[in-house]
């Protein structure tokens, strides 16, 4: 009988979330309550609770992420630099940047270079861009592509897909670590709810796992 | 049949010609353009990052640019919220409709939404601006107060939804919202609106604006 993943172990390569709409403060505050009992790699929130967020996570070493034009990426360079800035004033750590989805599914992707290297250059090392991906709506073709257009712009991490919907499927992660080898740190989001979705997704070479419901997977840790 | 209480060039000049999918292209920006200056809707309906195009081939048009800020989560400060409202000011939308911080609402900060609806109208500079409520998130005493606080900041219209979540517009939630604005201010009907005859019930109900991808039936399907 293989042996349990310790519960600690596994939460290190777990991030989680609260991102919604209808978020208040005192869901943020039961929800950091609750979840820094555990030494999660990152906890993502919306803009205007980065602030507490922070504050809340602080000595615990859990990192906080902040959405930048999530999860439609319909928003302006312009607009998402400006998020980022903000996020950096307040502490995050990292940013998980849609990327330009129209353009890409244009075959624009000049654009999508422009926008991702301008959005990395207002990052200015303060703050680790992760670049969403978004594969479910990518041809393979545009996944390769695209991937590669975040390594040129100078981003080391991928989020393979955002949630909300957009969920990692396996062989993204598998076709993204085949042709990329370890140039990226991969993010695999959307749909992991139980220990064993993780597990597997941990196994096929993803080094971080994105769910909302974290005790569901934790729940299968010793 | 539709009865004939509305003409179709009446009904076209309260669309939204609407298309804000994730992985919509240039060429479907490019037809909801030409569809919007062939059937006369009131504006389309983009992303921020379409107003250039939209604008370009807009050009000269009646149509106007009608920008989707703060989509589809709504959460993000004010001053964030009012630099996304320039920003699509300065690329040259015509029309703003930013979808509130509904948590706010809820924990009754009700400091947040004025700020963040005095921004959007400043920002706005006299030009039209749409706020979102997230209707199917929220309480009917909720409603009202938003309602108040979006007529209060002077805002031009207030919208039911994104469009994002079900169930989108309501006839319950267009009449409740007339009834707390009054005759002053618009009322604008949005998410799952596929038919004339659904358009024509938010009409009767209170709406003066209608927000939908399917304007195109929505048009052939009126009698």
């Amino acid at each position: 009988m293989e042996e349990k993943i310790k519960k600690e172990e596994l939460a290190k390569k777990l991030i989680t979330s609260l991102i919604e709409s209808n978020v208040t403060e005192n869901d943020i505050k039961k929800f950091i309550r609750e979840t820094k009992e555990y030494p999660f790699h990152g906890i993502a929130v919306d803009l205007p609770y980065l602030e507490l967020t922070k504050k809340l996570l602080h000595g615990t070493g859990i990192r906080l992420i902040a959405p930048i034009s999530y999860p439609l990426g319909g928003m302006t360079t312009e607009t998402k630099i400006r998020q980022l800035q903000y996020a950096i004033e307040k502490g995050a750590d990292e940013a998980n940047v849609s990327l330009n989805y129209s353009a890409i599914k244009s075959g624009d992707f000049a654009k999508v270079l422009d926008d991702l290297k301008r959005v990395v250059e207002a990052a200015k090392s303060k703050i680790e861009i992760v670049a969403v991906l978004q594969s479910p709506i990518l041809t393979n073709e545009e996944k390769v592509k695209v991937c590669n257009l975040i390594f040129d712009a100078g981003v080391r991490a991928i989020k393979v897909a955002s949630g909300f919907g957009w969920n990692t499927r396996p062989e993204d992660v598998m076709l993204i670590r085949r042709e990329f080898r370890d140039k990226f740190r991969i993010e695999a989001s959307g749909g992991i709810r139980t220990t064993e979705q993780a597990l597997e997704m941990f196994a096929l070479g993803a080094d971080l796992c994105h769910t909302s419901t974290w005790q569901k997977v934790l729940e299968g840790a010793k | 049949m539709m009865k004939k209480s509305i003409t179709k060039y009446e009904l076209a000049g309260m669309i939204d010609h609407t298309l804000l999918k994730i992985d919509a292209t240039y060429d479907n920006i490019k037809k909801l353009c030409l569809e919007a200056e062939k059937y006369h809707f009131a504006s389309v309906a983009i992303n921020p990052i379409h107003i250039p195009l939209a604008k370009k081939l807009l050009k000269g048009s009646r149509v106007k640019i009608c920008a989707a800020l703060a989509f589809y989560i709504g959460a993000y400060p004010p001053e964030i919220k009012e630099y996304e409202a320039r920003d699509a000011v300065a690329k040259g939308a015509d029309e703003l409709d930013m979808l509130i911080n509904v948590g706010a609402l809820k924990a009754g900060r009700y400091d947040i939404i004025e700020e963040e609806i005095k921004g959007l109208v400043r920002a706005a500079e006299g030009k039209i601006t749409k706020v979102i409520l997230e209707t199917c998130l929220l309480t009917d005493e909720e409603i009202v107060k938003a309602c108040q606080i979006a007529k209060k900041c002077g805002a031009s219209f207030v919208k039911t939804s994104t469009g994002f979540r079900k169930p989108g517009a309501t006839i319950h939630h267009v009449k409740l919202m007339r009834e707390t604005l009054g005759t002053g201010m618009g009322v604008k009907a949005a998410g799952g609106i596929h038919t004339a005859e659904q358009a024509l019930a938010m009409i009767q109900a209170g709406a003066n604006r209608i927000g939908t991808s399917s304007g195109v039936e929505i048009i052939e399907g009126l009698e």
